[in-house]
């Protein structure tokens, strides 16, 4: 990515959003930063859209804004299918910054598989559009062989039942 | 039932019991305000840290045949409004009857 497209993303952005967006850090791993060049070929808005003040980070006002464009969407297929274990979190790996995101990847470290973890804190475009494009609306989201699984509850039983160990097994000698 | 702006009024762990109930006729349906355990977390910062995490059982016949990942969809599709305006994260235990009757 290059200063110039950066430059591009920060001022579409602040068209678009007044409110809860910040301008995006430079990400910390290759595969986020593959995901965010779709940012300034973003489509315009068909339909006029109000500035709000400033919401809390929890009232996202997205409701007649989908964040999941075809680029978006196609880099995120890439990534769940070319990785067999893929965990969209908060924080990273090595310092998960939410319990249930942290306990997924325990689960996942005990069992000393090879996974890729992607943090949503870091991008909140991201965030939004992994929402829509998991039609789940929590984090962390586990993906297996490019397959939706669960968020932690969901890993947590099937730790408990054996059946993660399981789908793992087979995961990772398909 | 009650108008949207007496619904409101409701606290959310009511609102979410209504709603939950009347669509899954839960035959049992339980509730829990964690919130508290989560206000110092990292996303939390600059929120009141309240009613925004929530522990939920759900016995409903209305879970039978569904597999676990579409059990929670129809939670979160019902609690789409709550999700939308500062409801953060719920864990949900989500059974049909024989699955309880059945340990």
């Amino acid at each position: 990515m290059s200063c110039a497209c950066g430059v591009k993303a920060i001022r579409l952005q602040v068209q678009l959003h007044t409110c809860s967006l910040r301008p995006p850090r430079a990400p910390p791993s290759q595969m986020l930063s593959a995901l965010t060049p779709s940012l300034p070929s973003m489509p315009k808005l068909l339909f006029p859209y109000k500035p709000q003040p400033r919401p809390t980070l929890a009232t996202a006002p997205l409701r007649c804004f989908s964040a999941l464009t075809p680029e978006l969407k196609s880099t995120l297929d890439k990534v769940i299918t070319s990785n067999k274990v893929v965990l969209f979190m908060k924080g990273t790996k090595e310092l998960p910054q939410c319990g249930f995101s942290s306990t997924v990847v325990q689960i996942l470290k005990s069992f000393n598989v090879p996974f890729e973890t992607i943090n949503v804190l870091e991008n909140d475009l991201l965030r939004q559009a992994l929402k829509e494009y998991s039609s789940w609306p929590t984090f962390p989201q586990l993906y297996l062989d490019g397959e939706f699984f669960g968020g932690c509850d969901i890993t947590v039983e099937a730790y408990q039942s054996g059946e993660l160990q399981e789908l793992l097994e087979k995961t990772m000698c398909s | 039932m009650a108008s949207r702006g007496a619904n409101m009024m409701l606290s959310r762990a009511n609102r979410i019991k209504t709603k939950l109930q009347s669509a899954l006729e839960a035959t049992v349906l339980e509730v829990e305000d964690v919130s508290y355990q989560h206000a110092g977390h990292a996303a939390m910062k600059g929120t009141s840290g309240q009613e925004t995490h929530f522990n939920l059982k759900i016995v409903s016949p209305k879970f039978d045949g569904q597999s676990l990942v579409k059990r929670h969809r129809m939670v979160y599709d019902l609690l789409a409004d709550e999700l939308q305006s500062g409801l953060h994260a719920l864990s949900i235990v989500a059974k049909t009857p024989q699955e309880t009757s059945a340990k």
